[in-house]
């Protein structure tokens, strides 16, 4: 998953919807081993969802919240067994499937074929019902084993994207996506706004009262500011006190009226602390791009506007919102 | 597993199977006196040896014996307008799914008569395949008798 791919201002670390791993497809055209595979399955207390042939599987497997393991006849009407392993391996997007091939065929070519189709094991026909049980588990094994570590990339990939003190995008994280923002803009000839964002007098609430209480000051103007943005806006910790918002969309009318709320939003109250309550401001610089096919500002001519409005907010009194337009 | 050496002749039976037969050739068989019954394994399927894969749930078995009963005489039916149309393909094809059902039940003379129709249906050998549908045809009556005893089913 891409920075860009993540939805959201304040994602959650959380891992995505993937497939179920207490339910279980079953695929073939022969009623009584589906019978005798359900009945055993239900009773051991997982989903079924039964299918006739490898179409109707391929389709089922293809569904968001999808059984992860799958017990596929080899022959099946419409795509058969070793063929929707191969699709099922060269198109799962990311999610594994635990694939286990009903075959009568025993000689060694067959298990050698069946194994390379993507089959993660066999059963034979007829096959005994304990030692179904016993495949199935270490299925669920290798799945659980998975979904595990693709948590863990998940998480990892969020921390690597995020500022852990506030939870909005790190530096490297929301300068990414203002180039892809910048990018997209350029194909579309949309418009897009930046703003740079700069927590007032911030160094003194460190000197004041320490920097345990100056965190707590600058998550919470984080959160503030997080709550007047859009659902499709991108916030980040751009250095210290510094906050860089990416608006895509955005004419430099709406863009003053944003910023205008996300400076409000800090301002209204005074942040409770354990020094106190603590009154905070802050100082917005802006700046507007039109882009156009032939002519496009470039992100870093948008930053080093925003930049410069900041300054202007900053020397004509700070709690203000000041625009630049690009030259 | 105890097998009768005589089921699995086809010579043995083949005057008796003869009289399932679809086949417009003369049979002179059929003044024989057929007898079918007497034919018969005594025990054409392990009752005990099914149990015990089923993890010796007798419930499972008889609902496994209905979907037998029933799917197993239209895979037959299949196979014999296959063999009928000379479709060798169709023949691998019905032969192949009918010996995956009997093979569930643990019937071996039903499953070598099955398994002996998809290698001719494979080798396209089709000359040979009403003498060995005639064969399953007559295990199957065998094994289908012996199991509506056991499920109380009447034919």
């Amino acid at each position: 998953m891409t920075i860009a791919e993540q939805s959201g201002i304040l994602h959650a670390g959380l891992p995505r919807p993937t497939g179920e791993i207490e339910s279980v497809l079953i695929a073939g055209d022969d009623p009584l081993a589906r019978h005798l595979l359900a009945t055993c399955l239900k009773k051991w207390n997982y989903r079924v969802i039964a299918v006739e042939n490898g179409l109707d599987a391929w389709t089922a497997l293809q569904q968001e919240h999808s059984p992860q393991i799958a017990i596929l006849d080899w022959m099946m009407p419409a795509i058969d067994g070793p063929e929707l392993c191969r699709r099922l391996r060269s198109h799962s997007r990311g999610r594994y499937f635990y694939l286990l091939l009903v075959t009568s065929k025993t000689n060694r070519k067959d298990v050698v074929e069946v194994l390379d189709a993507g089959a993660d094991d066999y059963l034979i026909k007829p096959f005994d019902v304990d030692e179904l049980r016993a495949r199935i588990r270490v299925g669920e094994r290798i799945l659980r084993l998975e979904q595990a570590l693709v948590h863990a990339r998940d998480a990892l990939q969020f921390e690597a994207a995020h500022d852990s003190l506030t939870g909005v995008w790190n530096h490297g994280a929301i300068l990414e996506l203002l180039q892809g923002e910048t990018e997209r803009n350029r194909r579309t000839a949309g418009s897009l706004g930046v703003m740079m964002a700069d927590l007032d007098h911030f160094k003194n609430v460190n000197d004041t009262y320490g920097h345990v209480v100056g965190d707590v000051v600058l998550r919470e103007c984080a959160h503030r500011m997080v709550a007047e943005c859009r659902g499709y806006d991108w916030i980040g910790r751009y250095g210290g006190e510094e906050f860089l918002i990416v608006v895509p969309g955005c004419n430099s009318a709406d863009l003053l009226v944003i910023a205008e709320r996300l400076r409000c939003g800090v301002a209204r109250q005074p942040i409770e602390t354990r020094g106190g309550l603590i009154p905070m401001t802050v100082s917005i610089g802006v700046v507007s791009g039109q882009f156009f096919q032939d002519s496009n500002p470039g992100y870093l001519a948008m930053l080093s506007a925003a930049d410069q409005a900041l300054y202007q907010a900053k020397a004509e009194g700070r709690n203000q919102v000041a625009a630049r337009s690009l030259a | 597993m105890p097998r009768d050496p005589g089921i699995n002749d086809a010579s043995a039976v083949l005057p008796d199977g003869a009289r399932f037969t679809v086949q417009e050739s003369p049979a002179p068989e059929e003044t024989l006196p057929a007898s079918p019954q007497t034919a018969c394994h005594p025990a054409p399927w392990s009752k005990s040896e099914v149990l015990d894969r089923l993890g010796e749930d007798e419930d499972l078995l008889r609902e496994m014996c209905g979907i037998f009963l029933s799917e197993s005489a239209s895979l037959l039916q299949k196979l014999r307008q296959a063999v009928t149309q000379n479709d060798a393909q169709a023949i691998m094809r019905a032969a192949h799914s009918l010996k995956g059902e009997v093979s569930y039940l643990s019937a071996p003379a039903a499953i070598e008569a099955a398994r002996r129709l998809e290698d001719i249906g494979h080798e396209q050998d089709i000359s040979r395949a009403p003498e060995a549908l005639a064969l399953l045809e007559r295990e199957m009556e065998c094994l289908w008798r012996s199991i509506r005893e056991f499920t109380g089913v009447e034919p």
